[in-house]
């Protein structure tokens, strides 16, 4: 009996998943790879034969890449800081981190239009630190893209790494420190292994994050900073391309599964 | 007792509700509060009929309505003239019978037949032109976009927007472009691309750009003008020596629409000079009915009057609808990359 009951309480949350989110997924995804109702590869060569496609597809994993690693380091170091603090200060440092969260990305992202813009506050301080004679051009660049999607997905790796740090055994740092470990070598050796499992998981959503927000690359970066999110919705809305945004679709699971196992393996192999 | 009546009443509602003839437009999302008041609760009330409105981008419409071709949904599409004379093409929309429309003599000449064929009606036009900061540089010909002063400050539409082909159109024209593919103007935008400080997608954003001094100049619907109007900065409405261009958006009966008479109604009633009139006076669109007198401080905002009329240089539909793949390849070869 008990073993029926298991299955058949996922039942109505499996069924809706399959026939509300795979099925019409898979849909999506074989239009991508059908041409006149035949199988073909040539939407998905003809995507990688168009210079401005491959051109943002680097981009993508480019700027994911290198926001996943700048979270990684800036949220270890919050992560620590998180987690020496008193249990009461703790709580209120999640509950700041996750505050912006629950603002509207919309408006969230609209702020960094004015913080980066040629009046904002960065370029306030970089004219009056004499850093440039003139006001930099931010807006629709890459660096903007990169700051915005930081500060979006920031908080997803620290929330994972204060968990991980959480669930060191009380006395193993000590204990390295008692053997005559330096903080280096104990960050290294002890911490930095056993919060492994953290640090794949909040690689993974912040580079998922990265790989598929649209409202930051399209808000920040606009038509001259393209990712591959925002080139799908240009598929889809201007020239009704349904093949290509399939083909786009199925890039950015491709993208993001392969992620997750990279990180898997290179956390994997350090511990070993 | 009380919840005796409450029960006949709901009761009562679903009745009507059910008997009530409706009727689907479909159209742009912009100014839905407007079109609200002005024009779908007033025509509700006077129909006794319920209006369903289906809001979108002009082109993904059409697409909807080609996929739904066997069974319409739509009855009335309002959108841009090429993509009407688009599914006037493909056999979407209804020749349309001017005798059945009360107020076809008043509408402007160029709005009466816009795509040929009488597939559509126009219902609204707007200039398209540049909006500049007159105290940073002065703008007299649509080269000018190029201008030492608007390096890095300078905002044009996408490829992807409805003002791209006419902003190129007319670009083209600048600088003495011969060909309809418009090789010459896509060139000089590749050429000054890196001084393009963004290639908008939603002229939504311009206001906002111009207040932070971003951009000192625009490429932009007339439509756009009252937003930016309103931040009280020096900004011109530039007059180009080439001219400026437009565009008309219309109307077209959907084909295999089981509500033909209603749907000729509707769009009557979208032509009168009363609707026309509050419509243009809230600046939601500007007005085709020559009938329409509006103050100067309301027309300073739209695109009014015939002379303006004729004074633009709109593109050909058929010319644009031919040649779009050509701009849009030879824009992503030349400028997007």
């Amino acid at each position: 009996m008990n073993k029926l009951l298991g299955p058949a309480l996922t039942l109505p949350a499996v069924t809706f998943i399959a026939v509300g989110f795979v099925l019409p997924v898979l849909i999506l995804l074989s239009e991508a790879v059908t041409v006149n109702g035949a199988f073909s590869l040539s939407p998905l060569i003809g995507f990688f034969r168009d210079p401005g496609s491959v051109e943002v597809f680097w981009r993508t994993i480019r700027l994911s890449g290198l926001v996943t690693l700048t979270s990684a380091v800036v949220g270890y170091a919050t992560a620590l800081a998180i987690v020496d603090s008193s249990p009461s200060a703790r709580g209120r440092l999640i509950g700041t981190l996750i505050l912006p969260l629950m603002v509207s990305p919309v408006a969230r992202t609209y702020a960094w239009v004015v913080v980066l813009g040629r009046t904002g506050l960065v370029n306030l301080v970089v004219v009056g630190l004499g850093l440039s004679p003139e006001p930099l051009r931010l807006l629709f660049t890459e660096t903007a893209v990169f700051i915005g999607l930081v500060q979006l997905l920031l908080p997803l790796m620290v929330l994972s790494l204060v968990s991980a740090l959480e669930n060191i055994p009380a006395d193993v740092v000590p204990a390295a420190r008692v053997l005559g470990a330096g903080w280096f070598t104990t960050f290294f050796k002890v911490t930095l292994p056993l919060t492994r499992e953290g640090l794949v998981i909040g690689g993974t959503l912040v580079f998922t994050g990265a790989l598929t927000a649209y409202i930051t690359p399209a808000i920040l970066g606009g038509s001259k900073v393209l990712m591959l999110e925002t080139l799908l919705y240009q598929r889809i809305r201007v020239t009704n391309d349904i093949a290509a945004a399939g083909v786009i679709a199925i890039i950015l699971v491709v993208l993001s599964i392969t992620a997750n196992v990279l990180l898997k393996r290179v956390a994997g192999g350090r511990s070993q | 007792m009380r919840l005796a009546l409450t029960g006949a009443a709901a009761l009562l509602l679903t009745t009507t509700g059910a008997l009530a003839q409706t009727l689907t437009i479909s159209t742009y999302g912009i100014a839905q509060d407007g079109f609200k008041k002005h024009l779908y609760a007033p025509f509700e009330a006077q129909c006794g009929c319920k209006l369903v409105i289906e809001v979108g981008n002009s082109g993904e419409r059409v697409s909807k309505l080609d996929a739904r071709k066997a069974n319409p949904e739509v009855d009335v599409i309002a959108f841009t003239d090429f993509d009407a004379l688009d599914a006037a093409n493909k056999g979407l929309t209804e020749t349309i019978d001017a005798k059945k429309l009360t107020n076809y003599s008043k509408l402007y000449e160029f709005a009466r037949d816009p795509v040929g064929g009488n597939k559509a009606i126009g219902y609204t036009y707007y200039s398209t032109s540049i909006a500049y900061r007159s105290d940073k540089v002065k703008i007299d010909s649509w080269a000018d976009l190029a201008k030492p002063e608007l390096k890095g400050r300078v905002a044009l539409p996408n490829i992807t927007t409805s003002q791209a082909p006419l902003a190129l159109f007319m670009i083209d024209k600048a600088v003495g472009g011969k060909t309809p593919d418009l090789a010459a103007g896509i060139d000089f935008v590749g050429k000054m691309k890196g001084d393009v400080t963004t290639f908008y997608e939603r002229g939504s954003q311009l206001p906002q750009l111009l207040q932070q001094e971003e951009i000192y100049a625009a490429v932009l619907g007339r439509f756009g003008w009252a937003g930016i109007k309103k931040l009280g900065m020096p900004i011109a409405w530039a007059t180009p020596k080439e001219g400026q261009s437009g565009g008309i958006n219309v109307l077209s009966l959907v084909k295999g629409s089981k509500n033909q008479d209603l749907a000729y109604k509707f769009i009557d009633f979208w032509l009168s000079t009363e609707v026309q009139t509050k419509l243009a006076q809230d600046l939601i669109d500007s007005p085709v009915n020559a009938d329409v007198k509006l103050d100067d401080a309301i027309a300073e905002n739209l695109t009014y009057g015939a002379d303006t009329a004729k004074s633009l240089s709109l593109v050909p539909p058929a010319q644009l609808l031919e040649q779009r793949k050509a701009w849009v390849d030879g824009w992503n070869a030349k400028v997007a990359r």
